[in-house]
Parts: C-alpha cells; structure tokens; sequence
C-alpha cells in the first residue's frame, strides 16, 4: 500500500529524511515514532503530496506521489497536526465539499456524510460555522473528512492532539476497525503508550534514519533489555549516544 | 459507536468542469455567509463602508465631470493622454498586486495546505487562487475607475454602447496584468526560489523608479509655468511613453475613446466596431495568458509549493540594538517596568514587516505627493486652505494605523496575558505603555510630513506652528481614542487584528477618530482662514460681530485654546475609562 523507495529529503545541506526504503502492506497500523525534528514530520509531507523527495519515490496504491499525485490522493485521507477549515463554513458544508472534490455520487457522500458524523458524534454542532469549534471539535471534523471517501491509506500526524479521552477512545476504536476492514494507516506520534496499544510495527526514526523497525516485541528482543520499560528503551534508542541496534536490521528497512 | 466502514463506492478523478463548479460553490457559499454574518454583528460597519464608497464614488465622479469637461473643451485629445498614463500605471499596479496576493494565497495560506493534499488539479487550485487575488486586488481599480469612465461617457454624450461595455473591457483589461502577475510570481517561487525576495525588490525598485521619474517629469517645472494649454501640451508629451501600441493599456483606453465616439449611424456603428475589435483583443490576450498560466500552474505548483516548504530559514542573530538598550537604562529604576514594555512592542513592530511596511508605503505615498506640491502655485490662501486639508490626511492615515494596529494590541495580549499578570507591573502601565508606544511613534512621521506640506506650500511661520500644533494634538487624540477604547473593550480570545479592528469596537473608534480629526482641523482652519484673509491679503471686509471677532488675533488663539481643550479631552478620557475596565479586567 506505502512504498518508501530510497528516499531522501534535505533542507540545504541537512539531511532531514535519509534513504529511507520501507513497505507497508495493506491493513496495518504503523506508527513512527522519534523525538523533535527527527524527520517524522517530513516523512509525512512528503508521502501526502506536500513535499517532494530530493531523491528517490514514494508510492501509494501503486501511485508515484511526484508523477501522479492525483491518483495517489485518490487513496489518501490526511488528517494534518493542526486542523485546517473553512471558517465561513459549517462542519456540513465542509464534509460535502470533501466528498464533492473526491467526485463521491450523491447518495453515497450522503451515506458517508451521515456515518460520519454519527461515528465522531458532531450532531450537535455540524450545522454550526466552523469559526465556533473548540480544538476538539475541529480535529474530530478533520477526522470524519479524512475516512469519508473510505481511503485505502490513513495518514495521521500526532492525531490525538487536542481530543478528549471520549473522542481519543472513538478514534482508537475506529482505527482498530478500519485497519481490520484492510485499510493502512501511517501514523506519526510522540505517544508510546498509544503506539503501543495500537501499532502492528514502529519505527523509530532518529536524525532522519530509520533506527528501528518492527513490533514492539522486537523492539524489546532487539535490544535485550526486557527488564526496561517502553519509554526506558525509547529514551535509549534516540539519545544522542546511542549507537544502532545489535542486530542485523528486520526486513523492510535497508 | 460502529467503526464499520462503507463499501468502497466512491472516489474518482474530476473534469475540469466538475472542479470549477466545486470551487465556485465553495466561493459562493463562504461569500453569502461572510456576509450574512456581516450584516448581523457589523451592520454599522458595513453601513459606513456602503455610505463612504458611495461618498467616495460620487466625489469623485463629480470631480471627473468638471475636469473632463474643462479638458475635453481645451484639448480633445488630451483624454486619450490622461487614460493612457492612468490605465498604464494602474496596469503595473495590478501586475504587483496580484502577484502578491497570489503568492500568499497560492503558497503560504492555510487552505493551499489542505487542497494540495486533495485529488485536485493544480490548475484548479490556482484559478480558485487566482480568482481571490483579482478580486481583492482589482476592486480599487473598479472604485476609482469607474467615475472617470462613466463620468467620460457624459461629458462625451457618448451612445448607450458605451455604457455598456464598460465592464467588459474593465475585466477584461484586469485579467491581463493580473494573470502577468500571477505568472512571474509562479516562475519566480518553482525555478528561483532563493532569489524571489531579491527578484521582487529589484522589480518594486524600478517600478518606484519609473513612477517617480514619469511623476516627476510630468510635473517638473517646464518653460511654462502656469497650467494651460501649452503647458498640458508639455506635461502630456512628456508621458507619450505610456502610449505604447503593444500595451494593454492603450488597447483599452483606445477602444473606450472609439466605443464613446459620436457622429452619423455609419459612423457611429465603424467606431463601435473598432471598439469591439480592442475588446476582441484584450479578451483573446488574456485568455491566452490563462492558458499559459494554468500550464504553468500544472507544471510548477506542486514543485514550488515543495520548494517554499523545504527552505531552510536562515538564522540570524538579533543583538539587541543600540536604542532598546538606551531606552530601557534611561530614566529612573520606577518607570523602568513601563520602559520594557515599550521596547517589548517595538521589537514586535520592526519585526512585523505587515506593519512597517504598510506604515512605510502609506506615510512615503503621503510623502511623495507633499514633494510634489510646489509644482504647483498658490496664493496664500488656497495654500492654508490645502495646508489644512492635507494636516487632515495625515490625521485620516493616522486613524486608520490606530485602528488597525493600536486598537487591538491590548486584546492581542490576552493569549500571553498570564505573563503580563505574573510580571511585577501594575495594570495601568500596560496600558500607559501602549499610549506612549503609539504617540511617540506617531509623532514624527506625522509632524515631519506636516512639516514638509507647509514647506512645499510655502505658508507662513505661524500658520506652520497652528499646524504643527494641530498635530501633535492629532497624535495624542487619535492614540487616546485607540488605546482607550481598545483596553475598554477588549477581546482577549480573538487572535486576529483585522477582526479585532473591523468588530464594533474599532469601527467606533474609527468613526470617533475620523469625528475627532474634523473637529480639530475645521476649529483651527476657519478663524485661521479668516484671519489671513483679513489681515495678509487685506482681501474682504472686516465684518461685524462674531465674525470681525473670530477673524482677529483672538478668534485664532480662542480657536488655538479649543483645539488644546479638544484634545486633551479626547486623550484623556478614553484614556480613563479605558485604563478602570483593565484594572478590572478578568482574563
């Protein structure tokens, strides 16, 4: 579903992003985790259409992101760190307006629209302006916009930023499901606990290399130290000492 | 709650058609609701907007009417002169302004974030893009246009055509310089990314260049110095550049001077079509540009939108300069608190380029125009009467920089409003600072430019210190008004400027401000006026009663008195009020 094929991305003379090959298959749940400016955000970018890589391709569906970026986004839902509306627009209008540029029929969208809203409960507010959302509000909008067309791939950047613990359980619930149905998610976050409950693999991204990828489990194998805990192993495996892991890298990552 | 999905029954690639329409119902509806939440919370607003417009349109048509027909009736030809220079400067205006427009709509606004992660076509996003930007930056051309055209068409007695295509040859003129814009600013962003702020300095600098010279040497001082024929003759062979054939602008201003020709049927309708063919032609140029700019749109959005994004801001070290240091160390340890947060908002305000720059454009144009002035020859009189006027131009550009940027800054504090509170400073610093802030900056930019008008008019010593004095109460009034009202009525949770300054609060403190610049300039200028006329020009008779009064030495230096007493009012007690409801203010 996501294919990493080499890519590199760079900002002047840093290197943000460093060759980085790596597949995702159809229904799985990845997270990418890594402390500040780690390049998670560029990886991001770069595989919704935002950023070009410097060298190397990344596809979606089969879809090269730089060659065919619409099709490619025909697959893509994105729900973005910080939420992006139109104020003058009610929550409604926003959501047929994604369906609209998504070329959803009418009855569907209208299918779709009104699962949506029930899933991520914004009844109460959906025919207001979105000028009067909380945070909240406005992520959970972004969220049912973003699974309205059903997309094969999720990409979600630090998605739970701004949620009540109610709307947190709701997108965990949903992910779950989603993912079961077969579709991918590619997500990025600072929270261990979260890609702990939720990711089939991680990986550990640290000064744009892929230190780590695999599951959890791995991880603690990886590094021989079932004693530690998550956030111990984390802490280790990007401090600014650490050298790569002991062993021979898992499949997927070059 | 189900996390069932629906079956995959939707998502496919759009026509162009498809887009355009999607896009249009988008605009449409952000449009009704813009409004409709307009006339619902800034009904006044809007109602001194509408008023003022028709004001402003009507001035100016009145204007047009008596200049055209004196033109026409001396020089016939001298209106294909005057639309060339006009049209041909707005049509470099436009290429600027769009461009701008277009670059932040296209590539540093929010939304461009949210479309580019969508299956649209670049090349409907930049229409959508581009269709913001020639709205926003065209309609002062339809403002000012308008009434000359119109105004043209009567004096001429031009036929009903006329009238009628005006608007088509408008839009269709707007296009071309909008769509040029639009295409140097794509060019620049996908293949000269790091050059692009160099590329359109160097482009403003010649544009200002070229204006200031054709200014200039359209308004220099020829052989002959008085305005007449022969010296318009001069003036407008001077400007024969903008006549260029190959320039949108003579295509339109050719084609309205056919479209209004009179004369027999046959006559008539061989000049409608000429006119027709210059519409033909300014429609075919534009759709051409289209073309190429949706092609490059097609081809170089993504990538330049990549390009901007993955720039490396350069780091800068920002030593702490010379005047903030002096600043902060002077006077006593007590005002010391309210010294740091001058320098606290000083450094906001260089650092704020939207700011300065508009400061700077505006007060500069003001400038420019002041130089121009002794082009010109007046006696004594019209030079106070203009010396006035223009003392209220500064106050007018003044009050719309108090509005827009003094006014809100209380409000703007209220995100970082719990560091104010932790801070050992007493509320009624804040807000004092503030006050200083923006009188003492007000100060002299307005006095200077006061100062220059008097210089070019050639006006008295005396006459100069009325005016001067006119400011500095304009400076204190106007910076009352604004920070009184802004910490009487503020808006901790809104985070923007321009809807802090266009909600309730700032249209009254624009209306106060405007009622405020009036009061004093019409107190000052009358026994003023009437005093040079009776005692300089010797002109008129000394009158009886109050009038023989006001014009005397008393009625200037009672009038002097008032406009102290005016403004030390209307610094003070917005002041007041404003500074007991922020003792009292709850964030």
């Amino acid at each position: 579903m996501i294919e990493f094929d080499h890519m590199t991305r760079t900002y002047g003379p840093k290197l943000a992003v460093a060759d980085l090959t790596l597949a995702i298959p159809r229904g799985e749940l990845f997270a990418l985790l890594g402390p500040n400016g780690a390049g998670k955000t560029t990886t991001i970018k770069i595989l919704v259409g935002l950023l070009q890589p410097s060298r190397g391709a990344v596809r979606v569906c089969g879809f090269d992101l730089v060659r065919d970026p619409r099709n490619a986004h025909l697959h893509i839902g994105y729900v973005p760190d910080e939420p992006c509306l139109y104020d003058k627009l009610t929550g409604r209008e926003f959501l047929w307006f994604i369906a609209d540029m998504f070329g959803m029929p009418k009855h569907p969208a209208e299918q779709h629209i009104a699962k949506e809203i029930e899933h991520f409960e914004l009844g109460e507010f959906v025919d207001d302006l979105a000028e009067s959302y909380s945070l909240g509000m406005k992520q959970r909008l972004v969220f049912a916009a973003a699974l309205l067309h059903n997309p094969d791939v999720l990409v979600l950047d630090e998605p739970m930023v701004g949620l009540d613990p109610r709307s947190v359980r709701i997108v965990k619930d949903l992910l779950k499901a989603r993912t079961q149905d077969g579709m991918t998610v590619f997500m990025s976050t600072h929270t261990l606990a979260m890609a702990e409950e939720m990711a089939d693999r991680v990986g550990i991204m640290v000064r744009g290399q892929l230190r780590f990828l695999g599951t959890i489990a791995e991880l603690r194998e990886q590094m021989a130290l079932e004693t530690m805990s998550l956030e111990q192993l984390y802490l280790q495996l990007t401090s600014s000492q650490s050298s790569p892991p002991p062993r021979d890298r898992p499949d997927g990552v070059s | 709650m189900s996390g069932q999905s629906l079956p995959r029954d939707a998502g496919r690639l759009l026509s162009p058609e498809a887009e355009s329409r999607i896009f249009l119902r988008l605009r449409a509806t952000i449009a009704w609701e813009t409004l409709r939440s307009m006339l619902s919370s800034a009904r006044l607003r809007l109602t001194l907007v509408i008023l003022l417009s028709m004001m402003f349109w009507g001035s100016l048509y009145g204007l047009f009417v008596e200049s055209l027909t004196f033109l026409d009736s001396l020089y016939t030809e001298v209106i294909s002169f005057l639309f060339n220079a006009f049209f041909s400067s707005l049509m470099v205006m436009l290429v600027f302004s769009t461009g701008i427009l277009v670059y932040s709509g296209m590539y540093s606004s929010p939304e461009s974030r949210l479309l580019l992660t969508l299956p649209a076509r670049s090349e409907a996003i930049f229409s959508h893009k581009f269709q913001e930007a020639i709205w926003f930056s065209s309609w002062g051309f339809v403002l000012l246009g308008s009434p000359m055209l119109v105004a043209y068409g009567v004096v001429r007695e031009a036929p009903w055509t006329y009238f009628l295509l005006l608007l088509p040859f408008m839009l269709s003129f707007v296009v071309i310089p909008a769509t040029l814009g639009s295409i140097c600013c794509m060019a620049m962003v996908a293949w000269l990314p790091k050059l692009r702020l160099h590329a359109l300095s160097i482009a403003v600098t010649v544009a200002c260049i070229a204006a200031l010279w054709l200014g200039w040497s359209a308004m220099a001082p020829g052989r002959t110095a008085q305005p007449s024929s022969a010296w318009l003759e001069e003036t407008f062979s001077r400007l024969s550049v903008t006549e260029q054939k190959l320039f949108p602008s003579w295509w339109l201003s050719s084609g309205l001077i056919e479209s209004a020709r009179k004369g027999t049927p046959a006559e008539s309708f061989a000049s409608l079509l000429d006119a027709l063919k210059f519409l033909a032609l300014l429609i075919a140029n534009g759709m051409l540009l289209q073309l190429l700019a949706a092609w490059l749109a097609g081809n170089s959005y993504r990538l330049g939108y990549s390009q901007l994004l993955g720039e490396v801001p350069r780091r800068r070290r920002r030593p702490i300069s010379w005047f903030d240091r002096t600043l902060t160390h002077a006077g006593s340890a007590a005002g010391r608190p309210l010294r740091l947060l001058l320098v606290k908002d000083l450094r906001l305000f260089r650092r704020d380029v939207a700011q300065w720059s508009q400061f700077v454009i505006f007060f500069g144009l003001l400038g420019l125009y002041f130089l121009n002035l002794q082009s010109f020859y007046y006696n004594n009189i019209y030079a106070s009467l203009i010396g006035f006027l223009n003392l209220a131009v500064v106050g007018l550009i003044l009050s719309t920089f108090t509005t827009r940027f003094v006014f809100p800054m209380i409000s703007l504090e209220g995100r970082r409003f719990w560091i104010l509170g932790l801070l050992p400073v007493h509320r009624d610093q804040i807000v004092w600072s503030k006050f200083l802030f923006s009188f003492l900056g007000s100060l002299l930019p307005c006095c200077s430019l006061v100062l220059l008008s008097d210089l070019m008019l050639g006006i008295p010593l005396a006459v100069m210190l009325i005016h001067e004095l006119c400011c500095v109460m304009l400076c204190l009034g106007l910076s009352g008004i604004a920070v009184g009202l802004g910490a009487r009525m503020p808006d901790l949770r809104e985070s923007s400027p321009s809807k802090l300054s266009s909600g309730f609060g700032g249209t009254l403190s624009l209306v106060l401000s405007a009622t405020y610049i009036m009061v004093v300039v019409s107190v000052a200028a009358i026994p003023t006026h009437l005093f040079l006329a009776m005692h300089v020009l010797g002109s008129g008779t000394a009158g009886q009663g109050f009038l023989a009064w006001a014009s005397g030495w008393q009625g200037t230096v009672a009038s002097l008195v008032l406009v102290v007493t005016v403004g030390a009012l209307a610094t003070a007690l917005p002041l007041r009020l404003g500074i007991k409801a922020f003792r009292k203010l709850e964030p």
